[in-house]
């Protein structure tokens, strides 16, 4: 007991954005940022996927198991609800790229509240940058694609008379091609962020308030609690931020891919 | 069991193609905010270059309102 109170005791509070770089876990070399906690969830994301889909996959039955029908049920409802509904039928040929990209998003974010991880690599904006690039890369590919380089006019020249044009033209341009990648990252980085830290908060703030002062002891417990029904909400933010970057790439598609105004 | 038959969720692939106002929330507050900034990052550079203190920002950033309103009535009104 008393060893533990003495490691509780420098319990560093308020946590600070140094808490988001975790030391390096490789045996090799000095210390350095290139391979830590967040390098390894990053690789471990990614062969989860790759694995889980792989093998529910490998041998598919009509009456599915259920790991099958886990990865069925997944991939149909991105591409049912999320590409078919905001894009029309053509959606269904972006529905591979919208339901890996869920997924990617969701194990990432998953990680803030898994015991013993407890980190998100999603809370270092570099990369909800790059997803949010490779999105934007491909709405501008697509509408180059259907309309040539009509699509500068189409994507930037409101139906309006010509005096205006000079005023919405901009306004045109920095909502389409630079505020859409921008809110894209950081909403989904911001949330992660967020989460993180406000898990951070409660956890060494309850050990702050019980070695500064034994009777504040049934607050700490409070603030512990708070952690545990705060992690329940950070789930809910995991799935809903996995869903609107889904949703806001499927509808960014679309207009990409629409007729006219 | 054996005739029962699986659940028939529609595969969509014949849907109806989507309503065109789908993130229709998100456009309207990026044109709101967008315009705002855009003409009154604007307006502060006009500030800047010829010494005024902050009455071009002021008219850019209501000119660039205004025009975000203008937009979404013809982006997204009727």
């Amino acid at each position: 007991m008393t060893g533990q109170t003495i490691v509780l005791a420098d319990t560093p509070f308020p946590p600070t954005v140094e808490d988001f770089y975790p030391p390096s876990i490789a045996p090799w070399g000095e210390q350095s940022y290139w391979f830590t906690k967040i390098t390894l969830l990053v690789w471990l994301s990614v062969a989860i996927l790759i694995i889980y889909f792989l093998v529910s996959y490998r041998k598919p039955q009509l009456v599915p198991t259920k790991k099958q029908w886990l990865a069925e049920s997944i991939y149909g409802f991105v591409r049912n609800n999320i590409a078919v509904d905001m894009i029309g039928r053509e959606g269904v040929r972006f529905a591979p790229y919208l339901a890996s990209l869920f997924c990617f998003i969701f194990v990432m974010n998953l990680w803030g509240i898994i015991p013993f991880f407890q980190i998100s690599p999603n809370s270092h904006i570099a990369f909800p940058i790059v997803l949010a690039l490779i999105s934007w890369v491909l709405f501008i590919y697509l509408g180059f694609k259907k309309h040539g380089a009509g699509y500068l006019k189409f994507a930037l020249v409101p139906p309006a008379p010509w005096f205006i044009l000079p005023i919405l033209v901009p306004i045109e341009f920095f909502s389409n091609f630079i505020v859409r990648p921008f809110s894209l990252a950081v909403r989904l980085f911001a949330n992660m962020f967020a989460g993180h830290m406000l898990l951070l908060v409660f956890t060494l703030g309850g050990f702050a308030m019980i070695n500064s002062n034994v009777l504040l002891a049934p607050i700490s417990i409070l603030s512990w609690a708070m952690t545990i029904a705060l992690t329940f909400l950070d789930f809910a933010v995991i799935a809903l931020q996995a869903y609107v970057f889904t949703v806001l790439t499927a509808s960014y598609i679309q207009g990409s891919l629409a007729e006219g105004h | 069991m054996a005739g029962q038959k699986p659940p028939s969720d529609p595969r969509k692939d014949d849907a109806p193609p989507p309503p065109q106002d789908a993130g229709a929330g998100w456009l309207a507050i990026s044109y709101l905010i967008g315009g705002m900034l855009v003409w009154g990052g604007i307006g502060w550079l006009v500030d800047h270059w010829i010494g005024t203190k902050g009455i071009a920002m002021g008219i850019g950033a209501v000119i660039g309102g205004a025009a975000g309103v203008y937009l979404i009535v013809r982006r997204l009104g009727a």
